[in-house]
């Protein structure tokens, strides 16, 4: 990320749009079909943060996996930084997922037998990455987040707030496209949830590109946009304005 | 995904479960341990026979036996089909200094003063001229039916209590019992038979006849001893007795078709043997070497296990781009490790319980370097070997699925 990258969140039009999905549907065949997602179309532009609301069941995470790489449509496609996600072969599929995407869990997902640092540095592992300056550049994001006196920590170790912040200096590492957050505050209690959200709204500051789904109300406030899900279809798109919009 | 990475990734997920690894680990130690003693073991024996042979060594002779055709072991015959015209054609030939007959008799039981011996030593009936005056520790040949020479082997068996001018007591396998004054005691074993042994005169003791081809009787023996004048000739020797048993021979008449006349040196025994020992000790080993099927299902069986608890985990790899050859290569390392370090361990095991073995037996040790590097490898390829199935079943995990549950 560069500092020049402030005025990106109005441009809504799919060819600025870092992610895009074009009319996607997901099925699931339970006996029945159903339409996990049902003709959804969606971009995130370039440092938009944007917040998926929805009942249980209504294709949240669902829509996580296709932006996240995770999952590819039956129908209709999903567009990753410029490339179609669907049509790429698994391995490629994989390296893109490393590449672009910062996955931040409510169960956080570190591995419990690794150090922070040691769980911050696995997505540069697997980019296979020059080794130089890898556990520096893991040093200095788990600074940012705070937890620069507990580098060598492994997650048993540290707190649930402590967790979740070495999850996004995790997703940060190696400079993702996107940022993808799955009730990040889910498993965190209300005064810890708010400490990860700040540092979400710094993130948005920076220019990052944010998805976040969540089922609270006021978290979902942080964001620019609330997109309503329901029936794995937007029901609506709702702009909350916000001083950088 | 580079592969120091992994090393040091799959490291840590061996190391997390100690107690785990140990155990799967110890399957594979087990086995290469047990091929490693089998092979220490079979070395060592094989050794000690070699030394024995090797302490005769200088002695310019060679040894005349029948054995079965086409079993490439020892299969004796014990027919006697050697006759005396044989003994004394043989003794015709450039270059032959003595022929001895081996006549092994049949005895279970010596006593000498309160001392009894129960089997262990041999009684043979040898002719004098086997035997130069240098051979001799002490004492002097035997000259009548009731003298013998005993070997020092025998004398060390009663504690040195046998001695030149003591009587000692046979019985032998018929039932008879008879005594005979010690007149001398010599070096070391002779022929084929034991290291302690009483050796009587051939000329009183031995009267087995045959009807030879030519229709008169004689005496004949199962095998013959051939003493070369000097080291220089034995191999001249060799060759002309071979060539007097293919043509005009008795016993080349008398042994029957499937049967074959052996005229073999010391390095002729010596290689039979070492080549039956390594025969032998390789089918040991391949039965033991069993063990490592065993070894390797025990890996396999951990990694399944593991790739089962370990699903979030794959998931979480996955999530930070992870591809399917990255978490094949994690697993395959970790079931490689697991080998080799178990293949490590069990050549160390192997060696330590072989040297132990040897050491109380008291053969010389023998380090079997070649099976050392099979072992090694094998460990490693087990390892592979076993690692293979649940790697890719942990390359199958479905992220989304894995990453669902907590
Ligand atoms: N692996 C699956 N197999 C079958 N049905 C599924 C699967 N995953 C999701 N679904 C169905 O798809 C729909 C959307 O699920 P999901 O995206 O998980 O919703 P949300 O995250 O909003 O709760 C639900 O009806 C769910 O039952
Ligand atoms: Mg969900």
């Amino acid at each position: 990320m560069t500092s020049t990258q402030s005025q990106r969140q109005n441009g809504a039009s799919p060819e600025e749009a870092v992610v895009s999905l074009e009319s996607v549907r997901r099925t699931y065949y339970l006996g029945e079909p159903v339409d996990a997602l049902d003709g959804v179309s969606l971009s995130l532009p370039e440092g938009s943060f944007t917040a998926v609301m929805g009942p249980s069941g209504s294709g949240k995470s669902t829509l996580m996996n296709m932006i996240g790489c995770l999952d590819t449509p039956d129908e209709g496609t999903v567009t990753v930084n410029g490339q179609d996600v669907g049509a790429l072969p698994d391995g490629k599929r994989a390296r893109l997922r490393g590449a672009e995407l910062g996955f931040i869990f409510q169960q956080f997902n570190l591995l419990p037998r690794l150090t922070a640092a040691e769980n911050v540095t696995l997505p540069m592992v697997f980019q296979t990455v020059v080794d130089e300056g890898r556990r520096e550049r893991a040093e200095t994001l788990l600074t940012r987040v705070g937890l620069g006196d507990r580098l060598d920590h492994t997650p048993p170790e540290l707190s649930g707030g402590q967790r979740q912040r070495v999850a996004i200096a995790r997703a940060l590492v190696n400079e993702p496209s996107v940022l993808l957050a799955d009730e990040p505050t889910g498993n965190l209690d209300t005064e810890t949830g708010s400490t990860i959200m700040d540092l979400f709204e710094e993130l948005h500051e920076e220019g990052r590109t944010i998805l976040m789904v969540t089922h609270e109300r006021h978290i979902a406030e942080h964001a620019d946009r609330i997109v309503h899900l329901v029936d794995g279809q937007i029901e609506e798109i709702e702009d909350l304005g916000g001083d950088s919009a | 995904m580079k592969l120091t990475e992994s090393l040091r990734i799959s490291w840590r997920a061996i190391t997390g479960h100690k107690l785990r690894s140990t155990l799967t680990a110890v399957g594979v130690i087990i086995g290469i341990a047990a091929v490693i003693v089998f092979m220490v073991l079979g070395g060592a024996f094989e050794q000690n026979i070699v030394q024995d042979f090797e302490e005769d060594d200088g002695e310019p002779g060679m040894w005349v036996n029948t054995q079965q055709v086409g079993t490439g072991s020892f299969q004796f015959v014990t027919a006697p089909i050697y006759t005396e015209t044989d003994v004394e054609n043989l003794e015709a030939i450039d270059g032959v200094d003595f022929v001895g007959p081996e006549a092994n008799l049949r005895a279970s039981q010596f006593s000498i003063g309160d001392t009894r011996q129960t089997g262990g030593f041999g009684v043979q009936a040898v002719s004098p001229d086997q035997y130069n005056s240098e051979d001799l520790i002490e004492g002097k040949m035997f000259e009548s039916a009731d003298e013998a020479l005993l070997t020092q082997s025998l004398v060390n068996m009663t504690d040195g209590q046998a001695s030149v001018g003591d009587q000692i007591r046979v019985n032998f396998d018929d039932g008879a019992a008879e005594e005979f004054t010690v007149t001398g005691i010599v070096e070391g074993g002779f022929g084929t038979g034991p290291n302690a042994a009483v050796y009587l005169s051939l000329e009183h003791h031995y009267n087995t006849t045959i009807e030879t081809p030519r229709g008169t009787e004689e005496k004949a023996y199962s095998s013959l001893i051939i003493g070369a004048e000097d080291a220089s000739v034995v191999d001249d020797v060799k060759k002309r007795a071979t060539e007097y048993f293919d043509t005009e021979s008795d016993a080349a008449q008398l042994k029957q078709d499937d049967q074959d006349i052996q005229v073999q040196t010391i390095d002729d025994a010596v290689d039979q043997i070492t080549s039956v020992i390594d025969q032998l000790t390789v089918f040991i080993g391949g039965i033991a070497g069993i063990s490592l099927v065993v070894g390797s299902i025990g890996i396999a069986n951990i990694m399944i296990v593991s790739v089962t608890e370990r699903t979030r985990e794959i998931g979480i790899m996955k999530a930070v781009g992870a591809r399917k050859r990255d978490i094949i290569q994690l697993f395959l390392i970790e079931s490689s490790i697991l080998g080799a370090v178990g293949a490590f361990l069990g050549v160390v095991v192997g060696i330590g319980v072989g040297y132990l073995g040897v050491t109380l037996i008291g053969w010389p040790m023998a380090y079997p370097t070649d099976w050392v590097v099979i072992a090694v490898v094998v460990g490693l390829g087990v390892g592979i070997l076993s690692g293979i199935y649940p790697a890719w079943r942990a390359a199958k995990v479905d992220p989304i699925e894995a990453l669902r549950h907590e």
